[in-house]
């Protein structure tokens, strides 16, 4: 599901630091940390160690490497924390976020706010497929969609799920299934779990 | 319409400053002119003594305006002619053939904040910047590194606007390029405008900065770069053996002989004059071919660039 002939559908890349950059940031979502890779993480980053802020977002065991780290309880802190911080950011900081794409795209997006240029990010997916969706009709976000289907949180209408992407609202599409014709639903499949 | 020329008539001539002169261009048939943007240039056709010239000049005048387009031309000592020919003979009421305006160096309008720099005469794309973000309210700052007695000159084009600071060559007045760099909010883009040196010493204090080169602009201007040795072009297509003069760029001389070329900066910026070069080794001085293109040594652009030794055989 990381691969789509969609070309909205986001690549992403591995995580290492850009040494042209002055100082960085790395944000990472602890429920997406498997066993080791915080320490991988340190290592990768010890070369711009002494410039590297960490923020580990929900529950994460902390590692010595990590440069300034600081500890954050979900990704509303993140967006919280990047945009109060906002004054101290300068145009040779790289940030670089390690997580699902509900967070990627939620630091993503609030880091645009700050004036962070694509060339300044890199988005490392990990974890779970969840998707967060936006329903073409009513406008709405439905968070945390695994099926290939879902019932719209704003409206109700069964959705389904598309590979097409808006880098703007961080959120697939999401079109009305049975639209055609009304009730005929299809089998719903769990594919982004 | 693209393709075709303008015809302007020089509704006046000043000297603002010992070698800057001031043109101010209007329709030559009366009517108005094509709409330029900020950082917009226009081609003239000046008839030089001894052969035609075409340089490209940054408008001065307010961005958008239709009624006159105004230039500002640096005397050069060693020139191509053509600002030697504006200085000495043009004269209001001259009639001059113009290309369209174009534009290779726009703001970046999603910008968040706007930091200039220019060298000297590169200050004229900022002139129109400058009157754009007055109107739009961007947050913007303009250093201007310059003679210390040319400070003045720009006063018509700058005496309201705030954020210009200005940069000479004594002890305390010296632009610090990494200090300013270091010192920009997240968001900024940084334009900059000047002699091939101080472009130079910019682009790699950005660079060493950490800057993105999505956020780092340069306009470079070809005037000083064109001349060289003389030596020998064969138009292999057209058939025809041009002799390129020291002070004339290989453009220049195609034009000369009456081969069309096309062209748009014509100071090796924008990559519209690529010409497939079939033989002979090029001294490459564009700003367009990568490393490896100028190791293949394919292709040239005639604009700027010269043979090296002996002769280049062109497809054109
Ligand atoms: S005319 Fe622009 S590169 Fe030659």
């Amino acid at each position: 599901m990381m691969h789509s002939d969609i070309k909205s559908r986001p690549v992403y890349q591995a995580l290492a630091p850009d040494l042209a950059g002055s100082r960085h940031l790395l944000v990472v979502e602890g429920e997406t940390l498997v066993a080791g890779r915080l320490d991988e993480l340190a290592g990768l980053f010890a070369p711009v160690q002494a410039t590297l802020h960490t923020w580990l977002a929900g529950a994460a065991t902390p590692v010595a490497g990590l440069g300034r780290l600081w500890q954050l309880e979900s990704a509303a802190d993140v967006v919280d924390a990047l945009a109060c911080a906002s004054r101290g950011y300068g145009v040779g900081d790289r940030l670089y976020v390690q997580g699902t794409e509900p967070f990627l795209w939620s630091v993503a997006t609030a880091a645009a706010v700050v004036g962070f240029g694509e060339k300044q990010l890199r988005l490392h997916h990990a974890g779970s497929l969840r998707r967060r969706v936006w329903c073409t009709h009513c406008h709405g976000m439905t968070e945390g969609v695994t099926t290939s289907i879902v019932a719209c949180g704003g409206c109700g209408r069964h959705l389904l799920v598309r590979d097409h992407f808006s880098r703007r609202l961080g959120a697939f599409m999401g079109v009305m299934v049975d639209a055609e014709a009304p009730g005929e639903v299809p089998a719903i499949e769990e594919v982004f779990a | 319409m693209i393709g075709e020329t303008l015809r302007l008539k020089v509704a006046a001539v000043a000297d603002i400053a010992p070698g800057l002169r001031h043109v101010r261009l209007v329709a030559a048939d009366g009517g108005k002119l094509p709409p330029a943007a900020a950082g917009a240039h226009v081609q003239l056709v000046l008839a030089g003594a001894t052969r035609t010239h075409r340089n490209a000049y940054s408008l001065v005048s307010r961005p958008g305006a239709r009624d006159a387009w105004e230039i500002i031309v640096r005397r050069v000592p060693t020139s191509r002619g053509g600002s030697a020919y504006v200085h000495e003979s043009l004269q209001a009421g001259d009639v001059l053939e113009a290309g369209w305006p174009g534009n290779l160096f726009a703001p970046v309008r999603t910008a968040r904040r706007q930091l200039m720099i220019a060298g000297g005469i590169g200050i004229t794309p900022f002139l129109s910047y400058l009157a754009e973000f007055a109107f739009s309210g961007v947050e913007h700052a303009l250093h201007v590194c310059c003679r210390e007695s040319e400070r003045h000159a720009f006063d018509p084009w700058l005496a309201d606007r705030p954020h210009v600071a200005w940069h000479w060559d004594a002890d305390g007045h010296r632009l610090d390029i990494p200090a300013l760099l270091a010192a920009q909010p997240m968001g900024t883009h940084l334009y900059v405008c000047g002699p091939a040196a101080m472009n130079d010493e910019v682009l790699a204090a950005a660079a060493a900065a950490g800057w993105p080169d999505t956020h780092v602009h340069c306009e470079h201007f070809g005037s000083a770069l064109s001349g060289g040795e003389a030596f020998r072009a064969f138009l292999a297509r057209s058939g025809i053996e041009v002799d390129v003069a020291e002070d004339e760029s290989l453009l220049d001389a195609i034009e000369r002989v009456g081969v069309k070329a096309p062209c748009l900066c014509r100071g090796g910026a924008c990559g519209v004059c690529v010409t497939p070069l079939l033989e002979g080794e090029a001294e490459h001085r564009d700003h367009v071919l990568s490393a490896e293109e100028r190791a293949a040594g394919r292709l040239i652009m005639p604009c700027v660039s010269r043979a090296r030794a002996g002769r280049l055989v062109l497809d054109l």
